[in-house]
């Protein structure tokens, strides 16, 4: 789990995507790949596609949107951001 | 416009042995060169209603079925299918020459046909509707597809679902359908004066037949359909008809999965299955009994644009 950090979309990642009844597919131009994501992965998508944000204000935009229960906001965001990284849609971004 | 038809059987088999029979199913055009009886045998019987083409030259595909050399063909006949010079499949006995022929055909559209997206799919339509069947062999995907063209359905195909990423309609490409082992039976029992070719067994899928394409749905060869139902049959001994809505997402990512070419064409091949899922209703659908299913069907209703 990252501790810290600053996060970005793989550079040239174009989030070609399609919703329907709250589920997205989502077309992955950098590796070729399609993915079914939920409404969370993709806020943090399109949060991602105006610039590097650091994963507190990740965890504040889902935040404001989802109701995490008893979960942890900022674990979540950063299990969703390992996730998004492993199917190469997201980065670290070394400031 | 010539058809198979309305060559003599002593023609067809002249131009089969000669410089080929060209003939067009669908927006494929294809020469065919054999030598072999089975193979024209089953053209006479199955390609009759497809327009000959007069200038062969041109066609798409130029595939030959030939006999083994040499010694090999008095003892045990062979049949090899070359296209443009490759032999992709092993040589089978002779006596599978149309099958082969029907495989080779399939094999040259879902290689070489990029400018489509194409699903290992049945197609049928009516009313202009498409319904698209997409399933892996076993799944009486065939079966059905015979059972519906022969009450009331066109038929587009029974293996290639055809997307032309332009307008996202299907594209026809009307052929024989492949029936293997007891669909066989069933469907001659089920289509009265059903026209099939000869039974051949023993082949890498059992014993297989091929079912004549109705004349209608080859004379509409030309005319596209727009998708609007995704069904997934599963055919299962027994079991009562059934119809489970399935998430449009999920479906997508399963019909992609039965694409030949949803890679190879990237982003475009994503727009294009996407703006067809946008019209689809998906289904996964479960049936043993024939009338039953083509009854449910018959009350497929189009989503809401």
């Amino acid at each position: 789990m990252p501790d810290s950090g600053t996060w970005r979309l793989r550079p040239g990642q174009a989030l070609a995507y399609r919703q329907w009844d709250g589920e997205y597919v989502l077309y992955n131009n950098l590796s070729g790949d399609t993915h079914l994501l939920g409404e969370a992965a993709i806020e943090l998508l399109l949060a991602l596609r105006n610039g590097p944000a650091a994963r507190e204000a990740l965890a504040a935009a889902l935040q404001a949107q989802f109701d995490f229960g008893d979960a942890d906001p900022l674990g979540e965001t950063d299990e969703l951001l390992l996730r998004l990284k492993s199917l190469a849609l997201v980065e670290r971004f070394a400031c | 416009m010539l058809t198979v038809a309305a060559l003599s059987g002593r023609e067809l088999r002249a131009r089969l042995a000669g410089d080929g029979l060209a003939v067009r199913t669908g927006p494929f055009s294809t020469l065919i060169r054999s030598p072999i009886e089975p193979l024209a045998e089953g053209i006479a019987l199955l390609y009759g209603d497809y327009p000959l083409l007069e200038e062969p030259g041109f066609a798409d595909f130029h595939v030959r079925l030939r006999r083994s050399g040499g010694l090999r063909r008095w003892y045990r006949p062979q049949v090899h299918f070359d296209v443009d010079g490759l032999e992709p499949f092993e040589p089978l006995p002779e006596e599978h020459a149309f099958p082969m022929l029907e495989w080779a055909l399939n094999w040259c559209i879902s290689t070489r046909a990029h400018s489509y997206l194409m699903i290992h799919a049945a197609v049928v339509e009516r009313d202009g509707l498409a319904a698209i069947l997409p399933a892996p062999p076993g799944s009486g995907k065939s079966t059905l597809c015979a059972a519906l063209v022969n009450r009331g359905w066109r038929l587009l195909s029974d293996e290639l679902a055809l997307f032309r990423p332009e307008d996202g309609l299907l594209v026809p490409a009307p052929r024989p359908v492949s029936l293997k082992n007891r669909s066989i039976d069933i469907i001659r029992d089920y289509v009265p004066g059903a026209v099939l070719s000869r039974p051949v067994a023993n082949t890498t899928k059992g014993t297989v037949a091929h079912l004549k394409a109705p004349s209608a749905s080859v004379a509409r060869a030309g005319e596209p359909a727009r998708p609007a139902w995704v069904v997934f049959p599963k055919y299962e001994a027994g079991a009562a008809t059934s119809l489970e809505p399935i998430p449009r997402a999920r479906a997508f990512m399963r019909v992609a999965e039965n694409a030949f070419n949803y890679s190879q064409l990237g982003a475009r091949g994503f727009h294009t299955l996407g703006g067809a899922m946008d019209g689809c209703a998906s289904f996964d659908f479960r049936y043993s009994d024939l009338d039953e299913a083509i009854a449910l069907f018959a009350t497929l209703e189009r989503i809401a644009p």
